[in-house]
């Protein structure tokens, strides 16, 4: 009985944290947003990814940077995007998230 | 300059190169594929001229191919040839050549920071389209079918590619087995939208069953990236082994291509 205990926390422990990496990635992110971006090694192919996210809306401006394998969206004032919307563009480009973060201007 | 000595200026000019230079990133090889099906290589019209200098003959063969994207891992395209063929002391020719249709599917992707290692199946399928009532024939007169492998590790300091693939002929036609291996490096400084100049060494074979023989190229080429939806690119084969009877050997095979982002 103990065990059975033991092996069904173990199972909410894991759910809960699987449920809160799913609520990051909902996470609503506003301003400017860095997102480090790997598979991206040649700058002919990163014109899909800057296509891809340009199609989000609320976004006012794309950078990409390739040698240093990230790219910045700067969003319209008062607009959010949610990370999950980030991630499933950049998969659809053809590349691999590594990892989002909200940024200010300063840490650019 | 004979053939080793060719190649040996290919491959040290390749190695001063690769010690002297460290800029960044590069364009998809001009000979090779590439398992690359992103950006140019995706929604872009490719076209190019081949003029092959024979011994015998001169030969000018101008594709055009379209590439679409119908998922990031799975592509379709149509290669399109027309083929001019000018023999000496006979009439030239000039017409459409075998049509080509091909599908590529990305079986694997390994992406990190500023590389990626991409492999996919590629399988083509040729039409016996050109014309082969005159002499000499546009086309092959048989239904083709390729099926290979694609595979390339590219970071953003070089890109090596590699492509192998069995060709099924019929019509009385031998067999033949495609193998390509390229190697791709910038000289200029990476920035986006891309303004890039790459070089690229490649080696490409053609051996061709039924005791025919092998064919080998050796292919130096250049590439200018001049923004994000156009490509401008030129390379030269130079046989290194070639099975042909005398008098129908290649002197060179020239290639001068355009690549144009359209979706």
């Amino acid at each position: 009985m103990r065990s059975i205990i033991s092996n069904l926390m173990i199972i909410c422990i894991c759910a809960l944290g699987a449920h809160a990496q799913a609520q990051d990635y909902n996470s609503e992110l506003k301003g400017i947003i860095k997102v480090e971006v790997d598979g991206l090694s040649c700058p002919f192919c990163a014109y899909g990814l800057e296509k891809k996210l340009k199609k989000i809306e609320g976004v006012k401006k794309i950078e990409i940077d390739v040698e240093n394998a990230f790219t910045l969206l700067t969003l319209l004032d008062g607009k959010t995007i949610s990370e999950t919307t980030i991630r499933k563009k950049v998969k659809e480009a053809g590349f691999t998230v590594r990892k989002i973060e909200e940024i200010t201007d300063e840490g650019k | 300059m004979d053939k080793k000595k060719q190649c040996s200026f290919y491959i040290l000019s390749l190695m001063i190169l690769l010690w002297s230079n460290n800029a960044n990133a590069q364009g998809p090889p001009i000979f090779t594929d590439t398992p690359i099906m992103l950006g140019l290589d995706g929604g872009g019209i490719r076209t190019f001229g081949n003029f092959i200098s024979k011994e015998n003959a001169k030969v000018y063969i101008h594709p055009i191919i379209v590439p679409y994207n119908i998922t990031s891992k799975w592509q379709m395209g149509v290669i399109a040839p027309f083929v001019n063929k000018v023999p000496e002391g006979a009439e030239s020719r000039f017409g459409f050549g075998d049509l080509k249709l091909y599908a590529k599917f990305q079986i694997h992707q390994k992406d990190g920071k500023g590389k990626t290692f991409r492999t996919l199946i590629k399988v083509t399928e040729s039409f016996p389209t050109g014309n082969t009532k005159g002499n000499p024939p546009l086309g092959s007169r048989a239904y083709q079918t390729a099926i290979g492998l694609v595979s390339g590790y590219i970071t953003t300091k070089y890109g090596i590619y590699g492509e192998i693939a069995y060709n099924v002929t019929s019509n009385g036609l031998a067999d033949n087995l495609l193998y390509n291996l390229a190697f791709g490096y910038p000289l200029l400084p990476q920035k986006y939208p891309p303004k890039q100049l790459n070089l690229f060494l490649e080696l490409n074979g053609n051996y061709v069953f039924d005791g025919i023989g092998n064919n080998l190229h050796l292919s130096p080429g250049i590439q200018y990236i001049a923004g994000r939806k156009l490509l401008f690119e030129s390379g030269i084969q130079l046989p290194l082994d070639e099975p042909s009877t005398e008098g129908q050997q290649t002197n060179y095979s020239l290639r001068i291509g355009i690549r144009i982002l359209i979706f």
